[in-house]
């Protein structure tokens, strides 16, 4: 492999990586607060990548590259607003109603509302727009760029890089220097002992639920924005890989969903640049069986005893 | 007096059932042909115009004594083709008593999933557009017909795909003259097949495949396969599989990753229509994608009367044929002409279908089935890109094996 293709696949790497990491944090924060796999999250990705095409092919009629800068910082804004704050305010819908009535419930029963949540939501995409791919436009032209050496790196790619690691730097300022961030670390720690202090245990967890809901509606826009398309399935995919990386970076703590993210981005990449597309999975998963073996809190992650 | 509604229900229950009885003795028998294709999502450009082309053929050609009808199955699962729902489809059309042959399926993975449930059956099946030759001949498709090896109970009327594989070969190395390939194939029993013939013949004639990849439906992001493979400077590239499993997506990201100039090639999997209709290859592909793509289709697109058929196609549904909607049309010619000759009777109707020396009359001109079940003409025909009318333009058809 030469530095030229060593450099790109980087490039590919941390792009990819940047999608799940973006995932990932709404795995994590919600499991942190109320130790809940939230399956049906991959899901509410993929519903924010019908929400972004909707305002940007429907509503603003938009088909391809937008050339004037303005007008693109102008659009890009207000997709990525209305998606994240339509997929938040759903996420804070789904908690109301699958999730919150089970709180005291058995682990068992919010898992399997997850689970029903998740086909709910792809069944309801399916009726709107049919189970068939569908053309998002790619409002940054994904051929322009600049060479690094012999590699060429797009604008694009620096685009959704950036717009991931704004949210999670903002994401880990919000919760360790705000109130609500101190809400939520103390609701994580300890439920009970938080409500004592005064903290709103409700709200708290509907705004972590918002919070990594809005996340995953950002990843919907970028899915169309990058990939250019969507389906109603690849909220599965996306979803297993992303909890994949949480549970690899360490479940409950940000940072290590984050890493966890950019890793499997690095593996799925590596994988295929050495001839293993259809392994990459395999060994997606291989690494993630060795990690839990050897470190079974991930690799960021506290060992359980702390919290309590 | 107000009439007791039951016995007033009654009554009427005996006048219709009386009329009934009396209608089914003089009037036309009620039978169907069951249609077992891939309907909804993304596999709506393969099958609607396919099931167009069966509904235009019973709605023109009239069986005396009979009246024909259709039990319609969709495989596509999520919208892709699904070889589980094909054979559980292929299951409900064999409990209709009154489905005496069936058109279908479209995709070879669900045919292989199909044959053992018909052979065993002896319920006819006649694909429009299944291209995988391990179907019909060698050992693979004797392993598929267990039940009754001697009785065929599938035939087609398109070629098979080491026919087709040779025209995608001929494209990428004689007519635009390319030695170097790549190739991604989408894992299913087609897509699979058809790259490996392509992959040898095109290696046969002097060219050299410098990578290949299999990539199924479950890999989105062929950015990091693209890669690499631009590094060995390949100069076309064919993929075999179908629009659903990513052929659309893999072209929007070579034009995204700067190798939107290579020729791309593809087999009929690609072939579902202009960039207009949703989700077709070239919807998908996008306008820079669609440039310098080729594809072939396994049968015969200048048919003997082509103008008859497209006008009364385009009258009826307000379009243009589809790749088979002619293929699907014949189908069901061969089918009526069964039902006039030998009645509604499933293993009469099978016998007569795959005679070796019946000739039937279709809208692809005289046709007949060998021993395996293959059409008597192996023409594949050829198309490229047309960037005036957004669509395939037909360039020629041939044998392939003789040009």
């Amino acid at each position: 492999m030469d530095v030229g293709t060593l450099t790109q696949q980087l490039v590919n790497a941390l792009t990819l990586g940047a999608i799940y990491a973006l995932i990932a944090l709404g795995y994590t924060m919600v499991y942190g607060i109320i130790e809940l796999i939230n399956f049906a999250h991959g899901d509410v990705f993929m519903v924010g990548s019908f929400v972004s095409l909707w305002l940007l092919a429907d509503f603003f009629g938009l088909r391809g590259p937008i050339n004037n800068p303005a007008e693109l910082v102008g659009v890009l804004v207000v997709a990525f607003v209305f998606s994240m704050v339509v997929m938040g305010l759903v996420g804070v819908v789904i908690e109301r109603f699958a999730y919150r009535p089970l709180r005291n419930a058995p682990r068992l029963a919010p898992l399997i509302t997850a689970i029903g949540v998740s086909f709910i939501l792809q069944n309801i995409i399916q009726i709107w727009r049919g189970p068939a791919q569908l053309n998002s436009p790619q409002l940054i032209n994904v051929q322009a760029g600049f060479r690094v050496g012999s590699a060429e790196v797009h604008w694009i790619s620096v685009f959704v890089i950036a717009i991931a690691v704004g949210l999670i730097i903002g994401l880990h300022l919000f919760i360790s220097r705000t109130r609500m961030g101190r809400a939520m670390r103390s609701t994580a720690l300890d439920r009970e002992a938080a409500q004592l202090m005064g903290v709103d245990i409700n709200t708290t967890i509907a705004v972590t639920f918002f919070i990594g809901s809005a996340l995953a509606g950002a990843a919907g826009v970028v899915q169309g924005l990058y990939y250019g398309y969507t389906f109603f399935t690849i909220g599965f995919q996306g979803g297993l890989k992303a909890f994949t990386a949480a549970v690899l970076g360490g479940i409950g703590n940000t940072t290590g969903a984050a890493l966890g993210g950019f890793t499997i981005g690095f593996i799925e990449v590596f994988a295929s640049q050495a001839g293993y597309a259809n392994w990459s999975e395999a060994i997606v998963f291989s690494i993630l069986i060795l990690v839990l073996v050897f470190r079974p809190t991930g690799l960021l992650g506290q060992p359980t005893a702390e919290r309590g | 007096m107000k009439p007791r509604p039951l016995a007033f229900v009654a009554v009427v229950a005996l006048v219709a059932s009386a009329c009934g009885s009396s209608s089914s003795t003089t009037g036309p028998q009620v039978v169907k042909i069951g249609v077992e294709l891939p309907l909804s999502g993304g596999e709506a450009p393969n099958g609607g115009p396919t099931l167009n082309g069966i509904q235009l053929a019973i709605n023109q050609i009239q069986v005396p004594g009979y009246t024909v009808q259709l039990n319609t199955q969709d495989d596509a699962v999520n919208g892709v083709n699904n070889p589980d729902q094909g054979a559980k489809n292929i299951g409900t059309l064999v409990s209709d008593s009154q489905v005496f042959a069936v058109v279908g399926p479209f995709n070879s993975a669900v045919a292989k999933a199909e044959i053992p449930v018909s052979n065993e059956a002896g319920l006819i099946q006649c694909s429009p557009a299944n291209t995988n030759s391990t179907l019909t001949l060698g050992d693979p498709a004797k392993a598929l017909r267990q039940a009754h090896p001697d009785q065929i109970a599938y035939v087609r009327v398109v070629a098979n795909d080491d026919f087709q594989g040779l025209a995608d070969a001929i494209i990428a190395y004689k007519d635009l003259g390319k030695k170097s390939m790549y190739i991604v194939d989408d894992q299913t029993t087609y897509g699979k097949y058809l790259a490996d013939v392509v992959q040898a013949q095109f290696t046969k004639m002097g060219g050299k495949v410098v990578k290949r990849d299999g990539a199924g439906a479950n890999v989105s992001d062929y950015t990091s396969l693209l890669t690499a493979a631009k590094a060995l400077s390949p100069d076309v590239v064919f993929y075999g599989g179908v629009t659903s499993t990513g052929g659309g997506v893999l072209r929007k990201q070579m034009v995204a990753n700067g190798m939107g100039d290579l020729p791309f090639v593809g087999g009929d999997g690609i072939s579902d229509g202009a960039a207009s209709v949703a989700s077709s290859f070239l919807n998908i592909a996008g306008d820079q994608g669609d440039l310098n793509t080729w594809m072939t289709t396994a049968g015969a697109h200048d048919i003997p009367d082509r103008a008859t058929l497209a006008a009364a196609y385009q009258a009826a549904f307000g379009k243009e044929l589809g790749a088979y909607s002619a293929a699907a049309y014949a189908c069901t010619q061969v089918y009526l002409e069964a039902l006039k000759a030998v009645g509604p009777d499933r293993a009469k109707v099978r016998a007569y279908v795959t005679d070796t020396t019946h000739t039937f009359n279709t809208v692809l001109g005289p046709i007949s089935f060998d021993a395996n079940g293959d059409i008597n003409q192996e023409i594949i025909s050829y198309f490229q890109f047309d960037p005036s009318t957004k669509d395939w333009k037909f360039v020629r058809q041939n044998d392939p094996t003789k040009a």
